[in-house]
């Protein structure tokens, strides 16, 4: 069978693990979601700086002079630089199938509508950072951060994320369209 | 100063990990999703396993910078909830809807630019939703510390069952 991947799950979970270990020995854990609410501020303080520091939420976030841009942010656009330089070098061994904004298993669902891929995409967008802005974080902060440091609160994300991503998966395809 | 660049580099590598891991791929996350590709479950599980051992070990040490989430039962639920219906309706988490947006890949950046429209919807309602957050508060609350075991042994059979998981039990499901 044809190479399907680029690196394996076992070297990139291992990698994703002492990197993980890494950060909480010199900074702290890994994390994203945040960093949504400090660009929003950050937006908000520039374009609208009254409603930025009445709301409650979004005043926490991003100080007028230095806009929040903290470790976490930086980590976010350090996400950006390094999956780019990695997917310019790699991008000949990545899967086909993995290539584009339309994946193939969506487009054997709900065919080749680009509107509808992206309308879905920014909805599911929006929910997912309700989600976990409302849970306190996400798959980095809370799964694969907040596990290995026992966090209760942590268990109860992934178990309810997980539970509803199966189900919502399952509805979404329950046709059964194949890729 | 020397943090942010610390950041920026943990940051680039934890980029490249999730884009050559494949954890960008909706073939990939929807699969495990559906319970059919298990590649998404057992990166994830890996790194957990690994990483819980790791901690608990600095933590030993005094070295570990933790950073645990407060126990809002509610909140921390229904947040759930909701980031799992759009996990499954995007394909991607707030992480990987930046690398595939970096990748090139226009429904990624679409997912990002929701992600932001997100974030403030939750600030805009974040008064009202105060109240849910503070029922059923128990603070930064972990596992060693409810049920009175040491973490080291806690990360110690997190670790195992962790690996035993991905290496060992769970095998992928092709029709």
């Amino acid at each position: 069978m044809e190479r399907d991947y680029i690196i394996s799950w076992k070297v990139a979970g291992i990698s994703l693990g002492l990197l993980l270990i890494l950060a909480t020995a010199l900074v702290k854990p890994l994390g994203v979601s945040t960093q949504f609410v400090v660009s929003d501020a950050a937006i908000a303080h520039k374009v609208a700086p009254a409603f930025a520091e009445s709301n409650t939420y979004l005043a926490k976030y991003g100080e007028k002079e230095s806009w929040g841009v903290g470790y976490g942010w930086m980590l976010v656009l350090g996400m950006f630089v390094g999956g780019g330089v990695a997917a310019a070098i790699f991008r000949k061994r990545q899967p086909e199938q993995d290539k584009g904004s339309l994946p193939p298993m969506w487009q054997g669902r709900f065919g080749d509508s680009m509107s509808k891929r992206y309308g879905a995409a920014f909805l599911g967008g929006v929910a997912l950072l309700f989600g976990a802005r409302l849970a306190g974080g996400c798959t980095s902060g809370h799964m694969i951060s907040g596990i290995p440091q026992l966090a209760i609160s942590s268990f109860i994300f992934a178990a309810t994320a997980f539970g509803a991503a199966i189900l919502a998966a399952k509805f979404i395809y329950r046709s059964g369209a194949e890729n | 100063m020397m943090t942010l660049i610390i950041g920026f580099l943990i940051g680039c590598a934890f980029g490249a990990i999730l884009y050559l891991g494949g954890a960008t791929s909706y073939r990939r996350i929807l699969g495990t999703l559906r319970l059919k590709d298990m590649w998404i479950i057992k990166l994830m599980g890996t790194a957990i396993g690994v990483g819980a051992l790791g901690i608990a070990l600095l933590d030993l040490g005094g070295w570990a910078n933790m950073s645990v989430k407060p126990t809002y039962v509610w909140g921390v639920a229904i947040g759930g909830l909701i980031f799992g219906v759009g996990w499954a309706v995007s394909g991607f988490c707030p992480g990987t809807c930046v690398v595939g947006a970096a990748e090139g890949k226009k429904d990624a950046l679409a997912t990002l630019l929701g992600g932001l429209v997100g974030a403030l919807i939750f600030s805009l309602v974040y008064p009202y939703l105060e109240g849910l957050i503070n029922t059923a508060n128990f603070g930064k609350l972990t596992l060693d510390s409810a049920i009175g075991i040491n973490s080291i042994w806690l990360a110690l059979a997190i670790f195992v069952a962790f690996i035993a998981m991905t290496f060992f039990i769970l095998k992928d499901k092709y029709e």
